[in-house]
C-alpha cells in the first residue's frame, strides 16, 4: 500500500519537475533573445511616453473630419475587394475540397496534389503575394484581389476539406446504397449537411480579408491602405488616425453581421 | 433470392474477418444474424451491397454475382436492395420527405437527382410511405428534430422507396428504446409477411431474434456456426454461438 502511495507521489513530483524545466527554458529563451537583439528590458518602462505621443497626434481632430468622404469611398472599395476575392475563392475551394477530401476523392494522387497546392497557397504570406503580383499587375485593385484570392483559396480549400472529411463515410455509404451517383451523393447528402459549416468559414474569411485588404492596399497602392500611407507620409496624422478608426469600425461591423448570419443559419 | 457462398474478407491481409461464410435468404422471410461483437456480422451485411469489398466468394442476388458487376451495373443492382443502419444515416438538416425521396435517386437521371426534381408519382409515394410508418405529420420536419425511433422509421421509408426485394438492417434497434424497438421490429416483420420482402437483420438481442425471425444464422469468429429455423435455436445453440475461443478468453482477462 505504502509503495503505491509512494508511486503516486513520485508521479506528481516528476510532473512538477517537467513543468518547472519548461518554464525555465522559456525564460532562458527570452533572456537569450534579448541579449542577441540588444533589447533592454528596462526600456519597456518608457513605453507610455510613446503611447501618449501617439494618442496626441493620431486622434482625429476637426480638420481630419474633412477627409470622411474620401475615406468612406476607399473603405467601400476595399470592402468590395475583400468580399469578391473571398466569395470567388470559396467557389473554387469547394470544388477543390470535394476532389481533395479523402472520403470523396476520385484518386489518391489528386488528393495529395490538391493538399500540396492549398498548402503552398496559404503558406505564402499575404505580403509576399502582394509584392510578387505587383510586378505583373501593377498598382490597381486587381492585384489586391488576386493576392487575397490566392491566400483565401489555400486557406478555404483546407478548411472545407476538413469539414467535408468530418462528415464521415457512413452517410455517404447510406446514399450510395440506394444506388445514387457520385454527384447525387454530393448534392443531396454532403452539401446540405456541411452548408452551414462552410458558410461560417466564408464569413470568417471575409472578416479576415477586410483586415488584410488594408495591408495589401498599402503595398499595392490601392484602397484604404493607400490613403493611410498617403496621409501618414504627408504628416496628416489625424486623418491617418481616422482611417485606422474607420477600418476598426468596418471590421467590427462585418464581425457582428457574420455572427448574426451564423445565428440565423444554425 | 440471395445466396452467399464461401465469402471471405480480411481487413489487414493477415487476420481473417470472415472465413468461408455461406448462407441463403428466402423471399418473404425475416432472417436474423446473431453473434458476438466483432464476429463479422456488419462485414457480411455490407458485402452484400458491396459497400465493403470482400476478398473472395460469391454473392448471388437474383442469380447475378454482386462481386462481378461494374460500377453502373452495381448501382442498378443496389436500387433493389434497401438498407437501414444503427445510426439511421439520414441527412439531418433535410426534412423527412426529402430523405424518403432519396430512396429513388438510383432510378433517376443524374441531374434530376442532384436538383431534387421528383415526379408527381414519386412525391405521392413518398407521402404514402411516411403515412405507412406513421410519420405523415412529420413530412416537413427536419430529421435532426426527430427522435431515434422516428428517424429509423424514416430510414425504413427511404429503403421502401427503392421498391426493394430485400432490406438489409445493420443493428437497426441498437440505439433505440424498448418501445421504438418494438415499433421498428413490427414494421420490418410486417414487410416480410405482408409484402414478401426479404429482411436480413444483424442483431445483438437473442430474445428479439427468437420473437421475430423465421430463420437464424449464428456467426462466431467469421464463421457460420448455426443456420436453421428459429425453432431450432435452443439455449445450448445460443451458448455455442456466443462462446469465446481460447484466444478471446485470454484478451478478456486482460481487460478485467
Amino acid at each position: 500500500m505504502n509503495s503505491d502511495i509512494q508511486q503516486v507521489t513520485t508521479f506528481f513530483n516528476k510532473k512538477r519537475f517537467r513543468l518547472t524545466v519548461l518554464i525555465l527554458i522559456l525564460g532562458m529563451a527570452y533572456v537569450g533573445a534579448s541579449f542577441g537583439l540588444g533589447f533592454q528590458t528596462q526600456s519597456l518602462l518608457g513605453v507610455q511616453d510613446g503611447m501618449i505621443w501617439l494618442l496626441k497626434n493620431f486622434v482625429p481632430n476637426a480638420t481630419s473630419n474633412g477627409y470622411w468622404s474620401e475615406i468612406l469611398q476607399q473603405l467601400y472599395r476595399t470592402f468590395l475587394v475583400a468580399v469578391t476575392s473571398t466569395t470567388c475563392a470559396a467557389v473554387v475551394s469547394l470544388f477543390l475540397a470535394i476532389l481533395g477530401a479523402k472520403t470523396l476523392t476520385v484518386s489518391k494522387a489528386l488528393s495529395w496534389l490538391i493538399r500540396g497546392f492549398s498548402s503552398l497557397m496559404r503558406n505564402i504570406p499575404i505580403v509576399a503575394w502582394a509584392m510578387i503580383l505587383l510586378f505583373s499587375f501593377k498598382q490597381n485593385d486587381l492585384t489586391g484581389f488576386l493576392a487575397l484570392f490566392f491566400m483565401t483559396l489555400g486557406f478555404l480549400t483546407r478548411a472545407f476539406m476538413e469539414t467535408i472529411e468530418d462528415f464521415g463515410t457512413e452517410k455517404i455509404q447510406a446514399l450510395q446504397a440506394t444506388g445514387a451517383t457520385y454527384l447525387q451523393v454530393i448534392f443531396q447528402g454532403l452539401l446540405p449537411e456541411v452548408a452551414v459549416a462552410l458558410l461560417t468559414w466564408v464569413l470568417y474569411m471575409i472578416e479576415n480579408n477586410v483586415r488584410d485588404a488594408t495591408l495589401v492596399g498599402l503595398l499595392t497602392g490601392t484602397g484604404i491602405g493607400f490613403i493611410f500611407n498617403l496621409y501618414f507620409k504627408s504628416l496628416r496624422y489625424g486623418a491617418a488616425g481616422l482611417v485606422v478608426l474607420s477600418v476598426i469600425i468596418l471590421v467590427v461591423t462585418v464581425e457582428l453581421i457574420s455572427n448574426l448570419v451564423g445565428r440565423l443559419l444554425a | 433470392m440471395l445466396t452467399v457462398k464461401h465469402l471471405a474478407k480480411s481487413y489487414d491481409g493477415e487476420k481473417k474477418s470472415l472465413t468461408d461464410v455461406s448462407f441463403s435468404v428466402r423471399p418473404g422471410e425475416v432472417t436474423v444474424i446473431i453473434g458476438p461483437s466483432g464476429a463479422g456480422k456488419t462485414t457480411i451485411l455490407r458485402s452484400i451491397n458491396q459497400l465493403i469489398r470482400d476478398d473472395d466468394g460469391e454473392i448471388l442476388f437474383d442469380s447475378t454475382d454482386m462481386r462481378q458487376l461494374n460500377r453502373s451495373q452495381l448501382r442498378r443492382a443496389r436500387t433493389r436492395i434497401g438498407m437501414i443502419f444503427q445510426n439511421y444515416n439520414l441527412i439531418e438538416p433535410l426534412t423527412a420527405i426529402e430523405n424518403v425521396l432519396h430512396g429513388c435517386l438510383g432510378t433517376k437521371s443524374n441531374l434530376a437527382g442532384m436538383f431534387s426534381i421528383y415526379s408527381a408519382d414519386e412525391k405521392q409515394e413518398a407521402l404514402k410511405l411516411l403515412e405507412k410508418v406513421g410519420l405523415r405529420d412529420f413530412a416537413y420536419q427536419q430529421c435532426r428534430n426527430l427522435s431515434g425511433g422516428q428517424e429509423q422509421r424514416v430510414g425504413i421509408a427511404r429503403a421502401l422507396m427503392q421498391h426493394p426485394k430485400i432490406i438489409l438492417c445493420d443493428e437497426p434497434i441498437a440505439s433505440l428504446d424498448p418501445k421504438s424497438t418494438i415499433t421498428v421490429m413490427d414494421i420490418l416483420r410486417n414487410l416480410a409477411t405482408a409484402e414478401g420482402i426479404s429482411v436480413l437483420i444483424n442483431l445483438h438481442q437473442v430474445d428479439i431474434a427468437r420473437h421475430y425471425a423465421d430463420h437464424v444464422i449464428g456467426i462466431n469468429n467469421g464463421q457460420v456456426v448455426f443456420d436453421d429455423a428459429t425453432s431450432a435455436l435452443t439455449d445450448v445453440a445460443v451458448t455455442n454461438i456466443y462462446r469465446k475461443d481460447a484466444n478471446q478468453e485470454g484478451s478478456l482477462m486482460y481487460e478485467l
